[in-house]
């Protein structure tokens, strides 16, 4: 047995959600210092907010494809499940009160109905999965990428038939839009749902079981728990908080444009909760890892626009394929073994070294090529020291021999 | 006298917590048949593992041919003519024979291209030197556990291995396909092979070994030359003691009767016996534990898993418990109607590894710890204490990960989960498989207190000692059916083996 009872501040320490509050106050304040206009300083009342409505819209449905990878599954589909949404609310509008559409005050029964009704569809997409998985037998990453790519088809072919043949819908109606997507209001319900999943998943039976299936699915079925349940459950959550995210969407964009609206959005929704400690094997992850990961997430990508200025929105990508990169590998192995592990010592090793330096440059160019004491040289002089010093850890490495293989 | 061909000097290895192997010294001979064995849990496979590269940081020596080796991974075992034969057979069920017997040593044409002409015809070669006409283009995954026993034994020839380990060859074959296993072995060691034969069959040992060494809870006890010793010896050499002695104090009386099995058959759909299991009936009181001895396949798993709604296809027959007839299709029903399985498969099927100590036990109770539907974290530790303190679980508090816990100790969690939904019959497969010696006896002593209790307990054992030390009756099951009956009084181990085989 080993000394598994740790201080409490050992716990604090050791734990996802700590590390990230402290990733996210170096940002802050590394953003602070570095952005030319001190934005953070100055109006940081309005870059809160900024940041606050991204991680919200993020954080509904990352929660929810949270408990399906906690619950040992993945959704691939929730991108598409929210321009499907957006789609179907817009068309349960047009449907239910047509004369308001057109005119632009829809009836507040036509509009409570038709959110219930976005909702509902919602939760049949989760049905679905659900059933795809558990009677059909396909494993979760093929059943989410049937959906993945067929509901935004079929809300593409939605759309013209409702608007005469357009390929977007508008949103009708300006009181209605706004108080959609007031932050205030999304923040509220956000937390209020938050509340709902935390709850769920840490102080529930059904939590504990969701868990247990995730971290093993078969000692779940021997143990009396209803599996199949329970992963239909997870599902509709996963879906119908996408939906949630469509409706919100769609006020917060002023139309729904179904072939490109929350394009890859599944991927950072799987990214955020995978940030927040979330293991993609299944049985480990909480409800404020993931929010936080959400807020790391959306704090990071608001810090560069700020620190590199206009057309930042192209390198959201590439933060979050370093970001994603960066947490998972710290978060499987100790500080400690990720020092001393060995990285370039092998021909992968070495080989991967010139595409480090190469990367390392072109992001130099592409966040600092616009200001005025940029040259050419700066960028390739980047790449040849990233090289280099990779280089001289490999030797190092090599070095050290055998005695610290992992 | 010979120099030896394998020279093992002080080999310790530990996973984690446990010790698999404590300072093992022994001498292999050029040519001979060595048997090597041991309980489950003794060692012998990791010994085995280390002796093949597969297993590659240990303490200790290993000597080839007098020179010292320090394997890094099987190739060079292979290297130096080695070649093991694992239990669980370790084939790439997509690929053909031949590509399976030369499998990351494929032979070529160009430098880049593989060859599967010449493969096949090597193939077809060493096929024949072993009896065997099975066409090389097969997919090995189409072929009967005994055919991909014999390609696993070609691709060791085609290594030309001096040395061939085997790890429990025989545990999947039928009748026919150990007598060819035989035919096989002879034929190696008329060729000057050295084989270490691991097993825990006393008459497959004897039939075909010249030496044989017991290891026991990880260390060597002693070798014997086959002629000189008998089963009685080498069994009590394995078990380490007089298990029948074992005192468990007196046993509880029988009440009334709780489960009543009643022809029930379990097909096996695309296998040429059709069934797993055929027409069992049993009746069970009580306090009493009834033990179910037979060999591996025999059906021990499968009759649990029918009895606690497990088995993936659905059982015929009548299962009553109580005087009301149950037939559950999900764990959750035979959980509701009293019944409890603790499973073979710990690792697997058992434990939930990214958990507690403390959650691991509460899993099959937590309705009981929750206030509506929130769970009351004080309500769940004192289910969770209760049943360390009653099961004298080994544990520095709940909050430890399930995984720093010994094997025994993880086991009696587990036994603890499923006493806190008050079972009125506990189904234990092979419970004490993977658990070292004391801790055995203490879940004899936990099993017997509770009979006491009135509990019936159905167990089955890889181990006869253990099926008599416990039983009150045994039945034996043979290739799916119920071969024989016995009371305490009447049985025996070779009245047991008898009907097993």
């Amino acid at each position: 047995m080993n000394n598994d009872s740790p201080s409490l501040l050992g716990r604090l320490w050791s734990s996802v959600e700590f590390k990230l509050i402290l990733s996210w106050l170096l940002v802050v304040i590394a953003t602070m210092v570095l952005d030319s206009n001190h934005t953070y300083w100055n109006a940081s009342a309005d870059s809160a907010q900024i940041v606050l409505r991204q991680t919200v819209l993020l954080g509904f449905f990352a929660l929810g494809s949270a408990i399906i990878v906690i619950s040992g599954g993945i959704d691939l589909s929730s991108g598409s499940v929210i321009a499907m949404s957006a789609t179907v609310f817009g068309s349960l509008m047009i449907v239910l009160d047509p004369e308001g559409f057109k005119a632009g005050h829809v009836y507040t029964t036509a509009v409570i109905l038709s959110i219930a009704g976005t909702l509902l569809v919602g939760a049949m997409v989760g049905t679905l999965h659900a059933w795809l998985i558990t009677s059909v037998g396909l494993p979760p990453f093929v059943a989410t990428l049937a959906t993945l790519v067929g509901l935004r088809s079929f809300s593409r072919g939605l759309t013209p038939t409702l608007t005469g043949g357009k390929s977007q819908i508008d949103f009708p109606d300006d009181n209605l839009r706004n108080a959609l997507k007031d932050v205030n209001t999304i923040t509220i319900l956000f937390i209020v749902f938050a509340l709902a999943l935390w709850f769920l998943m840490s102080r529930t039976v059904t939590g504990r079981h969701l868990q247990a299936m995730g971290g093993n699915e078969q000692a779940s079925k021997l143990s009396g728990i209803r599996t199949d349940r329970l992963k239909w459950l997870a599902y509709v959550i996963g879906a119908v908080s996408a939906s949630i995210v469509g409706i919100i969407f769609f006020a917060d964009q002023g139309s729904a444009k179904p072939d490109i609206m929350a394009r890859g959005y599944e991927l950072n929704a799987i990214a955020a909760s995978v940030i927040g400690g979330c293991s993609l094997q299944g049985g480990i992850g909480t409800i404020p890892g993931t929010i936080l990961g959400c807020l790391f997430l959306r704090t990071i990508i608001d810090a560069v626009q700020k620190i590199v200025g206009a057309g930042a929105d192209v390198f959201e990508g590439m933060i979050v394929g370093i970001v994603v990169v960066v947490a998972v590998t710290f978060s499987q192995r100790g500080t400690g073994k990720l020092i001393g592990k060995r990285y370039f010592s092998d021909e992968i090793g070495w080989s991967v070294i010139p595409t480090l330096g190469l990367l390392s440059g072109l992001a130099y160019l592409l966040f600092f090529g616009k200001r005025e004491w940029y040259a050419p040289y700066q960028a390739i002089l980047v790449g040849l020291i990233v090289i280099g010093a990779l280089a001289v850890r490999a030797v190092l490495e090599s070095r050290t021999n055998s005695s610290s293989r992992v | 006298m010979t120099p030896p061909i394998i020279a093992i000097e002080k080999i310790s290895k530990r996973f984690g917590g446990t010790r698999a192997l404590h300072e093992v010294s022994f001498d292999v001979l050029p040519g001979e048949l060595h048997a090597i064995c041991g309980e489950n849990g003794a060692g012998k496979s990791t010994l085995m593992k280390i002796l093949s590269g597969v297993i590659t940081d240990y303490e200790g020596e290993l000597r080839i041919d007098g020179q010292t080796a320090r394997f890094s991974g099987t190739r060079d075992a292979e290297s130096v003519g080695i070649s093991i034969i694992h239990q669980e057979l370790n084939l790439v069920e997509q690929l053909s024979i031949a590509a399976n017997i030369f499998l990351g040593r494929e032979l070529r044409w160009g430098g880049v291209f593989c060859d599967d002409r010449a493969m096949e015809v090597a193939a077809t070669e060493l096929l024949k030197s072993l009896d065997c006409d099975i066409p090389p283009s097969r997919l090995a995954g189409s072929l009967r556990v005994g055919d991909q026993q014999l390609i696993e034994i070609a691709k060791a020839l085609s290594l030309n291995s001096r040395i061939l380990v085997m790890d429990e060859p025989t545990s999947a074959l039928t009748e026919a396909e150990v007598e060819r296993l035989y035919r096989v072995i002879a034929k190696l060691r008329s060729k000057g092979t050295t084989i270490l034969y691991i097993s825990h069959k006393m008459d497959e040992v004897f039939h075909l070994s010249d030496r044989i060494t017991v290891l026991r809870d990880g260390q060597f006890i002693a070798t014997r030359n086959a002629k000189e010793t008998n089963a009685g010896e080498i069994t009590k050499l394995m078990v380490g003691r007089d298990i029948e002695s074992l005192d468990l104090g007196p046993r509880s009386s029988r009440g009334k009767k709780v489960l009543e099995v009643r022809n029930l058959s379990l097909e096996w759909p695309g296998h040429a016996r059709g069934y797993r299991l055929k027409d069992i009936s049993l009746e069970l009181y009580q306090g009493e534990v009834l033990g179910i001895a037979g060999l591996m396949g025999a059906g021990r798993t499968e009759l649990l898993e029918c009895l606690f709604g497990a088995s993936s296809l659905p059982p015929t027959g009548e299962i009553i418990l109580d005087g009301v007839p149950i037939m559950p299709r999900h764990p959750s029903q035979a959980k509701r109607a009293g019944l409890a399985l603790v499973t073979e498969d710990r690792k697997r099927l058992g434990v939930f590894n990214s958990m507690n100590v403390g959650q691991n036990i509460s899993m099959c109770s937590l309705h009981e710890a929750a206030a509506g539907p929130l769970l009351s974290s004080s309500r769940e530790r004192r289910l969770s204490d209760s049943m360390v303190s009653k099961l004298r679980i080994k544990t520095a508090g709940l909050t430890p990960p399930i995984g720093s816990l010994s094997g025994g100790n993880q086991q009696k969690c587990i036994v603890g989960r499923w006493l806190l939904t008050h079972p009125k019959v506990l189904l234990l497969d092979d419970p004490t498989r993977g658990v070292d010696v004391g801790a055995k006896a203490e879940l004899y002593r936990i099993i017997r207190g509770l009979c006491s209790e009135g509990i019936a307990v159905i167990v089955t054992s890889s181990e006869l000692p253990e099926i008599l030390t416990l039983s009150d009756r045994i039945m034996v099951l043979n290739e799916g059916r119920q071969s024989a009956l016995f009371t305490r009084e009447e049985a025996t181990q070779s009245k047991i083996i008898q009907a097993a085989t």
